[in-house]
C-alpha cells in the first residue's frame, strides 16, 4: 500500500487473517441458508416466523460474506451493515429465546445466542466489527 | 454406510484441521502437503457420498431425505472451495482457512449421521 498522500485506502478485509473470517462467514452463510430453505420447503406451516427468521439470518450471513470478501468501498459499507445487523439479530433473538417471551422460535441460528452452533454466532459479529474497524486505515 | 468410513472421515478432518493450524503457527503458506491432505479427505467424502446416494436412491427411505441429500452435497463441495480460497493468497492464513473448511465439513458429516440414524 502506498504511503504517499491522498491514497489512504483501507486495507482489504479479505487479506491475511481476514481470509479466515471470510471462510467462517461463508460456512455460516451456507449452513444457515441451506437449513432455512429445507425448513421453508419442507414444513413452513409448522413455525413460519422461525423459518423466515432462519432465512433472514442466512441472507445476512451471505451479505456479510460478500461485503468482507470484496475490496470496493461499497463492500465495506455492506459488511458494516450486515455484521451490525447480525449482532443486533443474535442479541435480540438470543435474549427473547432465553427469557422465553411468547412463542419465540427455538429453531434458528441465533436462538439461545447460537448455542446450537457452539456460540460462534454470538462471537462472530464482534470479531467482524473489530476486523472492519482495524482494517479501516492502511497498514502503518 | 455410516460405520468405519465415518470414523475415517472424522479422523482425516481432524488431521487436516490440526495440520492447517500448525502451518499457520509456523508461518508457512499452504503447499503440496495441504493439497494432498485435502485430496485424501475429499476422496473419503466422495466415497461416502456415493455409497449414501446409492442407498438413498436404491430404496432406503429417510424421514428428511431432502435435507440429507443437501448435506451430502455440501459435504463434498466445501473442501475444494476452501482449498482454492486458501491458496489464492499464499500467506500463513491459508492453513487456517483449510482448517475452518475441514471443521465445517466434519460438522456436516455429523449432521448426516444424525439424519441417517433417524431413518434406519
Amino acid at each position: 500500500m502506498s504511503e504517499t498522500g491522498g491514497s489512504a485506502q483501507p486495507r482489504p478485509t479479505s487479506s491475511g487473517p481476514g481470509r479466515v473470517l471470510v471462510a467462517v462467514y461463508a460456512i455460516f452463510a451456507l449452513s444457515a441458508t441451506a437449513r432455512a430453505l429445507v425448513q421453508i420447503v419442507g414444513r413452513f406451516s409448522e413455525a413460519p416466523v422461525a423459518y423466515l427468521l432462519s432465512l433472514l439470518a442466512g441472507v445476512v450471513y451471505i451479505l456479510a460474506t460478500i461485503g468482507l470478501a470484496g475490496r470496493k468501498p461499497l463492500h465495506r459499507r455492506l459488511a458494516w451493515a450486515a455484521v451490525g445487523f447480525e449482532l443486533a439479530g443474535v442479541l435480540i433473538v438470543g435474549t427473547l429465546t432465553v427469557i422465553d417471551a411468547g412463542d419465540f422460535p427455538d429453531d434458528t441460528v441465533w436462538s439461545f445466542f447460537g448455542r446450537g452452533y457452539g456460540f460462534i454466532p454470538l462471537v462472530l459479529p464482534f470479531v467482524g466489527l473489530w476486523w472492519l474497524r482495524r482494517t479501516r486505515l492502511p497498514e502503518p | 454406510m455410516f460405520g468405519a468410513l465415518e470414523i475415517v472421515a472424522y479422523v482425516v478432518a481432524a488431521a487436516v484441521a490440526v495440520y492447517g493450524i500448525v502451518t499457520t503457527l509456523r508461518n508457512r503458506p499452504p503447499d503440496r502437503t495441504h493439497r494432498l491432505a485435502v485430496g485424501a479427505f475429499e476422496a473419503v467424502l466422495v466415497i461416502q457420498a456415493v455409497i449414501a446416494a446409492v442407498q438413498v436412491f436404491g430404496g432406503v427411505t429417510l424421514p428428511e431425505q431432502t435435507t440429507f441429500l443437501i448435506y451430502l452435497l455440501v459435504s463434498v463441495c466445501v473442501m475444494p472451495i476452501a482449498l482454492q480460497f486458501a491458496t489464492a493468497e499464499p500467506t500463513r492464513w491459508g492453513g487456517t482457512v483449510i482448517a475452518v473448511g475441514a471443521i465445517g465439513t466434519g460438522v456436516a458429516v455429523w449432521r448426516l449421521h444424525g439424519l441417517w440414524v433417524a431413518g434406519v
